[in-house]
């Protein structure tokens, strides 16, 4: 699977999730920034671990990433953390240092993305 | 359809527990949330009666998805809760194993809010249509339970015949009056109210409690039914309301032991100065029996001539006489020895009638 084909933000995702809590905006701004404080957490925790080199550490906040990235349309990090809980699951943590950079690189990508489309649909 | 009911939400991200319970809440259902399995496991043993759809998701820290399930189903007051699987569409093979687990039903995500209403809205009805049973169960045996005290209770105010009699499908009917061939027995006391008179309480009380015990037994060995006790006076009837063949050779049998075991008994009360005997007049004949009284106070009782001549007898007996109607003679004189003893008046009854003291066995 070539992660790096899916996009930094789905916004269709977004758009089904907004119309699956009866078309509430105000709902889904919410969500997004929700998402955006624990995500920052979650990054961080991972980061940590894989600092650590510790695989056991590294699985539940890279679950739990990937379930709320999946969620919010954030595909590619979504696709990272998944990589990062098998990873975990498994034990390999070879290249930690790259996957550190990718995690980082895709956070920020993601979360600019949900802010720009706050920015959006602020502005409309 | 708007569901009605609360559903507890576990999930390890705070954002997809708040997409699902927005979602819940727009159906009318209440929202718990958990982060993991410890965390609800801990809400449903705090509430048990007051959850009733589990939303779960699988991969959870602390206790996931299937220990989660596990713990649910091995718990009696948790084993019946619905539990609604919540998972990514990676997951389908967990789903498999949490159904054999025993979850209801399961859901992929992202979720469709017709799907989830649909699933949440089964799965409230189930737990409705199952708490309804328990309710209902609970009170079948809480009603089991009183009917059974009661009967208990009563037993020990009525003959157990009449006690089996009030709670049986036919108590109503039989209560209510019928008519019966019955044998009626009348025991009484020779001397009892000049005793009565003459001894303290505590010795009148002690002299009956032997007396009535030693009549008790007799009259359950042989399957009578009391009627009452009157001071010294008992009356018993048979063939009613459990229906007996030997009805009339059942009631002699009995005044023949009862007769038996006074002797020792008027012997020991003779020593302290109490002479009392013991008569004893059994007829046989259509009585009308069932409920006498009134609302508060009832007997099961039995009327007709029958009694007045039991009675009578009864009050003719000489010491130690069990005096037969005649009728009553003539059914039992192949199974025990009786001894015409003529002709006697009976106050009310306009003519004489013939009556026989049972001699032996």
């Amino acid at each position: 699977m070539n992660d790096h084909e899916a996009a930094a933000l789905n916004q269709a995702i977004l758009d089904e999730l907004r119309a699956s809590v009866g078309d509430d905006l105000d709902f889904v701004v919410d969500l997004v920034r929700t998402y955006l404080v624990d995500g920052e957490a979650l990054v961080t925790a991972i980061g940590a671990a894989l600092a650590a080199g510790d695989a056991a550490a590294l699985v539940r906040p890279a679950h739990t990433l990937k379930s709320s990235s999946a969620t919010v349309g954030v595909e590619r990090l979504a696709a990272t953390a998944r990589q990062l809980e098998m990873a975990g699951n498994d034990g390999h943590l070879e290249d930690a240092a790259d996957a550190r950079e990718r995690l980082r690189v895709d956070w920020q990508e993601a979360s600019a993305a949900l802010r720009q489309w706050m920015a959006g649909v602020a502005a409309a | 359809m708007t569901a009605a009911g609360i559903a507890l939400v576990v999930d390890d991200s705070r954002v997809n527990r708040l997409v699902l319970a927005r979602q819940l809440t727009a159906l009318g259902v209440e929202v718990m949330e958990a982060e993991h399995g410890l965390q609800a496991l801990e809400l449903l043993r705090a509430h048990p009666d007051a959850i009733d759809v589990v939303l779960l998701d699988v991969m959870m820290p602390e206790l996931d998805g299937y220990a989660t399930l596990a713990a649910m189903k091995a718990d009696e007051d948790t084993r019946h809760i619905p539990v609604i699987i919540v998972s990514g569409v990676e997951e389908l093979e967990s789903v498999i194993r949490c159904i054999e687990l025993g979850a209801t039903d399961y859901l992929v995500k992202p979720i469709d809010p017709r799907i989830l209403a649909a699933r949440v809205n089964a799965s409230l009805s189930e737990k409705r249509l199952r708490d309804l049973e328990l309710e209902h169960l609970e009170e079948q045996r809480r009603l089991t339970q009183t009917i059974e005290r009661q009967k208990a209770e009563l037993s020990r105010f009525l003959s157990p015949q009449v006690a089996a009699l009030v709670s049986s499908p036919d108590g109503e009917r039989l209560l209510g009056g019928h008519r019966r061939q019955v044998t009626v027995v009348f025991v009484d006391l020779r001397g009892f109210t000049s005793f009565a008179e003459q001894a303290d309480p505590e010795e009148l009380f002690a002299v009956l409690g032997e007396y009535h015990a030693m009549m008790g037994a007799a009259i359950v060995e042989h399957g009578g039914t009391l009627e009452h006790f009157a001071g010294d006076g008992v009356m018993i009837f048979f063939n009613d309301p459990v229906p007996q063949e030997d009805h009339v050779e059942r009631a002699v049998r009995m005044a023949i032991a009862m007769r038996e075991r006074f002797a020792p008994l008027s012997a020991k009360w003779r020593r302290s100065g109490y002479e009392l005997g013991f008569g004893v007049g059994i007829a046989v004949g259509y009585a009308t029996l069932g409920r006498i009284g009134f609302e508060g106070r009832y007997d099961y009782g039995a009327i007709g001539n029958v009694t007045i001549l039991a009675s009578r007898l009864s009050s003719q007996a000489g010491p130690n006489q069990i005096l037969l109607s005649q009728r009553a003679a003539g059914m039992v004189e192949d199974v025990v020895q009786v001894e015409p003893i003529g002709e006697l008046e009976i106050k009310g009854l306009s003519r004489p009638v013939s009556a026989s003291n049972v001699v032996a066995k």
